[in-house]
């Protein structure tokens, strides 16, 4: 073996190992090529053997060409393996592509009841002014749905809640929540703010704006000096949280028996703003719930001296506050349960 | 109650357009519900005048008139009226006129002559009941002038309060508008014109029952013509709803509008021995009253009879027997003050409410007994031309004095959020009627009365004593005065203020773990219901659980027998539900009709029985689901069925931090599906699950193969809160995980299986999920192997492999020797 022909073979396998590499035509082949060419036992290292028969003056010559070869060969297969794979990734991503205006696989939606939801959204609301929920029967009996309220039997107001009776003597379904009232008050003491949801009856035939079975939210508090300002100062910020704070309200006498003095609380008609329109009685207003000072009756019935307390009441239907928000027209689709109506509530 | 402004206009003068003035009515609480144009549907129909009256050359009844109507050619028009005349003007509906009811005018040949229009009676004009002859209009009535204008009216409609019956009246209301604008209020001047004898000779009246008719006033007119009012009157009483009926019957509903006081008018002839008696009715005794009905009479029935018999249910409805008629011409004028309660008690167990009754049940001023008399026998004498009786019989001529009602002005501003002083409360009140004065020492102010009065002494000095109308029957405690104030100051000066007094102990809402189930079902794809709470007899025999799901916490728990409504609206909402599952079902029913498939609904609701005489509520989740998850493009449809059911529970079980769900089969219950049914059980929870029956899903039109239903009672669903999630932290060490097949017989349920692996998995076994279930070679027939893939964890610890083998063989063990399996290798 003499240098000459060392020389030859290294040029030999340089010119051989590029037209392969130029060849190789898959990433997998760039890698073998790798392997076979400057692998341990690779062809380099096959013709690198003969070194040791050259004169030792030689052979840093050999290394230096043996270097210069094996940096072409590496730098050929860096350059054409990533060739390769650019185009390999390129025909994968292309192979991959899908028609991406297919809808989106549906994830069952569900959804809350609104009437259920709407005295959830008055309870926030309330909430943040010491309001806290309470419940009571609703199967209630005479004396704490129409006695104790300062209805007593044979009162012509009676004929304002058309009333069914059930079965058991003395009993009733309540008619709306005001009996609450008389049960938080045997349960707490003043200072109370408390707010009854619930479900109420009434012996009414259903049509489009009557429903014999509806829900109504409750509100009570009492205190030393809690009053009528009081009631509007919340009424009007709960207003304007239910139907925006650009809304005009309006504080007018109503009459209860359980009140005194009585209030019905308007707001600006959400249909005409006020213009006076059908949906408003062309008055202008939509009457969205009846308050007043707990009457002094009331108080007592409540084991509370109405000398020094007093305090306030309201009663809302959530209905109306559901049916104003979300332009609801027919009482009767809350308990029909179309699910096409349902579903349009988040 | 209908007001005409007209007529109003007779006792107060208004100065104000109908809006402005329904405005200030509704802000002083008396809410006008709607201003309605009274004669607004009388279109082209404008005075005319009788140029010609000839006989219609082919018709006998009919006559041919010409008519002007100021301008334009004079018009042909037949008529089959006989009361016309040359000269008379009357309402003329020209072709293309709509009357009331909806009757379209047009140019009509008539037995050969062609009639340009019609000549219109009070009848078809619903101006007046007479509907035999035209309605002869005033001389001076200007040609070419529309009805409408002349004859129309505003009329609104005023909804009066039950405590304000004293405004159910066009005198009432008149002081209310007097408060509203200042303008002072004026009675109608009423005069009698005492002509005839002394009524002592013509009338006795005895009174057995004081206290329910604590005042009888009567008055006798003779010598009368009964007919029709004159037509005016007849307008006015149209237009506020009453139906004219003849001059004496007219007179006293007139009153009523004018003055609130109900009266009546018996036939004098009709009545024996010109004696009048109010007591009650004789066991027995039978009525015919005025709507032609015969009704039995009871002992609890306040009756005006004669020595003979009963004539009249006292303020409620007259007899048939003593009706005024056509020849009546001696009328006896009833006005009387009748309790309240026994009117009310009378009207609804005759289930007869009348305009007049509804007035006595409110309550009356007793002077209106003496002033309702004088005015009927006025009005009798003038439109029927009779001759009235001198004085009156008066069984309690007596009139009360203005009660005082002693207040504090400084307490009218603890109520209202006010500073108003002494002085401007006064002068507030002064614009009601109500004068006020200094209270004098002693006087107590009453901040309640009935039925435990509460009466406080007032610092000297501090106290006001209002003097009440007598027409304020409603005023009677301290915060009655605040109302007025208010009410005439204006409740929209009542400031707004955010409380500022102590907050009440903080309290938890029992909505909370209701809030938190729905969100969790909602956020799993089911829709929430709610549903009737009253549903059918059959719905509650045919739903009800032989077991019934027991309450947790101190709820009641259901049994006893269902709670029946006595006076139902219908059957089909007549009793309480028991539970929701027969709800639930009705609603997958009807939606399926609406061609829907897939249904997964669930309601939060209660169920409601009685024991004894007590009620009883209770808490439920119900769930739902009928038909399948839709397919997509590249998916099947998942048909639903238990384990889906199954599955949300074991969700809520999770979300709620309840344990672990456990099943047992339950064959028992008629209503559900024997061998596809579960009773559940968790800590916290528990319920029953299953498909309901087929023979229910047919007999209650449910169009759906398979209905899936749950009924659950939760852990603080009456009231309660989730508890504090205790958490740990995430293990250190990765779990391993061993799959497990083991072969059982085929009936032995995989429930036995998870509960034998979670017993002998020991401490390190975390999870256990059921993944593959096998049948068929090389399997035995009769035997399935069900396959579980186990995850250990140690908080400490990678496990090595003997560790876990020695678990596993203790798990062999167990299976083979609690539930008979080996594993499959
Ligand atoms: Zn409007």
């Amino acid at each position: 073996m003499d240098l000459d022909s060392l020389r030859a073979d290294l040029e030999n396998l340089r010119r051989g190992a590029l037209e392969r590499i130029a060849a190789a035509s898959e990433p997998a082949q760039i890698d073998q090529l790798s392997v076979d060419l400057l692998g341990k036992k690779g062809e380099l290292t096959l013709v690198l053997r003969g070194i040791g028969g050259l004169p030792a003056e030689q052979r840093p010559k050999v290394g230096a060409i043996a270097n210069e070869v094996r940096q072409a060969i590496e730098g050929a297969l860096a350059e054409r393996g990533g060739e390769l794979r650019t185009g390999a990734l390129g025909r994968r991503l292309q192979a991959e592509s899908v028609d991406v205006t297919t809808p989106g696989r549906p994830i069952p939606r569900g959804s809350r009841h609104p009437i259920i939801e709407t005295m959830a959204e008055i309870a926030e609301v309330f909430g943040q002014f010491g309001f806290v929920v309470y419940e009571s029967p609703e199967v209630e009996d005479d004396l704490t749905n129409f006695q104790m309220l300062n209805i007593p039997p044979d009162h012509p107001a009676r004929d304002l809640w058309d009333t069914m009776y059930v079965d058991i003597p003395e009993h009733l379904l309540r008619t709306h929540t005001s009996p609450g009232q008389i049960r938080v008050m045997h349960a707490e003491r003043p200072p109370i703010r408390a707010l009854l949801p619930g479900r109420c009856f009434r012996y009414e035939a259903t049509d489009a704006s009557h429903a014999s079975e509806f829900f109504q939210v409750e509100g009570l508090m009492v205190d030393e000096g809690t009053s009528l300002a009081d009631l509007r100062g919340l009424l009007d910020q709960f207003a304007h949280a239910m139907f925006g704070a650009d809304k005009r309200t309006r504080f007018r006498p109503g009459y209860y028996p359980f009140t005194e003095p009585s209030v019905a609380f308007d707001v600006e008609c959400l249909i005409c703003g006020g213009r006076r329109c059908p949906a408003c009685s062309h008055t202008g207003w939509m009457t969205i719930l009846g308050a007043g000072m707990v009457h002094p009756v009331v108080l007592q019935y409540g084991g509370i001296d109405p000398e020094r307390y007093q305090g306030f009441a309201f009663g809302m239907g959530a209905e109306r506050i559901a049916n104003l928000r979300h332009g609801v027209g027919d009482l009767r689709l809350y308990l029909e349960n179309d699910l096409r109506f349902l579903e349009q509530f988040p | 109650m209908k007001v005409p402004l007209s007529w109003l206009r007779d006792y107060v003068d208004i100065d104000l357009t109908p809006e402005q003035l329904a405005e200030r009515l509704t802000l002083l609480g008396m809410e006008v519900q709607s201003i309605d144009r009274w004669g607004g549907d009388w279109q082209d129909v404008v005075v005319g005048e009788l140029l010609s009256v000839s006989p219609h050359p082919r018709a006998d009844r009919l006559s041919l008139t010409t008519v002007t109507i100021g301008d334009g050619e004079p018009l042909e028009i037949v008529c089959g009226a006989t009361n016309i005349a040359v000269g008379q003007r009357v309402p003329v509906a020209l072709p293309g006129a709509v009357l009331p009811g909806g009757r379209r005018i047009g140019r009509a040949e008539k037995m050969g002559v062609v009639s340009n229009g019609m000549l219109c009676s009070g009848e078809e004009l619903r101006l007046t009941s007479d509907a035999d002859g035209i309605l002869i209009l005033a001389g001076d009535a200007p040609l070419g002038r529309s009805i409408s204008e002349l004859y129309g009216d505003v009329v609104l409609d005023v909804d009066v309060k039950p405590n304000r019956g004293d405004a159910l009246s066009l005198i009432g209301l008149a002081r209310e508008v007097s408060a509203a604008t200042g303008a002072p209020v004026r009675w109608p001047s009423i005069d009698v014109h005492e002509e005839g004898p002394e009524v002592g000779t013509l009338l006795d009246v005895e009174v057995v029952e004081k206290e329910l008719c604590p005042r009888f006033v009567g008055r006798v007119v003779n010598g009368l013509s009964v007919g029709p009012s004159p037509d005016g009157i007849q307008m006015r009483l149209q237009a506020a709803g009453v139906r004219p009926v003849s001059n004496v019957v007219d007179a006293s509903n007139y009153a009523m509008v004018e003055l609130g006081k109900p009266t009546h008018t018996f036939d004098a002839a009709a009545v024996h021995d010109h004696r009048l008696i109010v007591r009650r009715a004789r066991a027995g005794e039978r009525l015919e009253t005025l709507d032609h009905v015969e009704r039995d009479l009871d002992a609890d029935t306040l009756v005006i009879a004669d020595p003979a018999g009963d004539l009249a249910i006292a303020g409620v409805m007259g007899g048939a027997a003593s009706e005024v008629s056509d020849k009546t011409r001696d009328v006896i004028i009833e006005s009387a003050i009748f309790d309240p309660v026994s009117i009310r008690r009378t009207g609804q167990r005759y289930a007869l409410r009348s305009e007049a009754s509804l007035r006595f049940e409110k309550g009356q001023e007793t002077r209106l007994a003496r002033i309702g008399a004088d005015r009927v026998a006025a009005l009798i004498g003038e439109w029927a031309d009779g001759t009235i009786a001198r004085g009156r019989v008066d069984t309690n001529p007596s009139e009360p004095e203005p009660a005082r009602l002693p207040f504090r002005p400084a307490r009218v501003n603890r109520l209202t959020g006010t500073d108003l002083s002494h002085e401007e409360q006064r002068s507030l009140l002064d614009r009601v009627g109500i004068a006020t004065e200094e209270a004098v020492a002693g006087e107590m102010v009453p901040v309640a009365l009935d039925p435990q009065a509460a009466l406080v002494e007032p610092v000297p000095g501090e106290a006001l004593v209002a003097i009440l109308p007598t027409w304020r029957r409603d005023l009677a405690i301290e915060a009655d005065i605040a109302e007025e104030v208010t009410r005439v100051r204006g409740y929209e000066l009542v400031p707004g203020v955010t409380p500022h007094e102590e907050m009440p102990h903080f309290r938890p809402t029992p909505l909370d773990v209701r809030d938190a189930v729905r969100q969790t079902l909602s956020g799993a794809g089911f829709t929430e219901v709610v549903s009737y709470a009253l549903v059918s007899p059959r719905h509650v025999d045919a739903f009800r659980l032989r077991n019934p799901v027991p309450s947790l916490d101190d709820e009641p728990s259901p049994g006893g027998e269902p709670i029946t409504v006595t006076n139902p609206l219908s059957s089909q909402h007549s009793v309480l539900r028991t539970g929701l599952i027969g709800s639930l079902v009705e609603v997958v029913a009807s939606n399926r009709r609406h061609g829907r498939d897939e249904i997964a609904v669930f309601e939060v609701g209660k169920g409601y029985a009685k024991e004894g005489d007590r009620p009883r509520e209770w808490w439920r989740l119900g769930i739902a689901l009928a038909g399948s998850r839709p397919a997509s493009w590249d998916r099947p449809a998942f048909p639903f069925d238990l384990d889906d059911a199954k599955g949300v529970i074991e969700l809520v079980a999770r979300r709620m931090g309840l344990g672990e769900a456990s099943y047992s089969p339950e064959l028992d219950e008629p209503i559900f599906h024997p061998g596809r049914t579960a009773r559940i059980s968790a800590p916290g929870l528990l319920g029953i699950v299953g498909e309901l029956h087929p023979a229910l899903t047919e007999a209650w039109d449910v169009r759906a193969e398979r209905v899936i239903v749950a009924e659950l009672a939760l852990r603080g669903l009456s009231a309660g809160r989730p508890a504090p999630v205790r958490s740990v932290p995430p293990p250190r060490y990765p779990a391993v995980e061993r799959d497990l097949a083991v072969i059982v017989a085929e009936d032995r349920p995989i429930g036995d299986v998870a509960r034998v692996l979670r017993a002998s998995g020991g401490d390190l076994l975390r999870d256990i999920r059921l993944f593959d279930l096998y049948r068929g070679a090389p399997l035995a027939s009769g035997e399935k192997s069900v396959a579980f893939r186990l995850a250990f964890q140690a908080e400490d610890r990678t496990f090595t492999e003997t560790e876990i083998d020695e678990v596993v063989k203790s798990v062999a063990d167990a299976l083979g020797r609690e539930v008979g399996g080996r594993l499959r290798t």
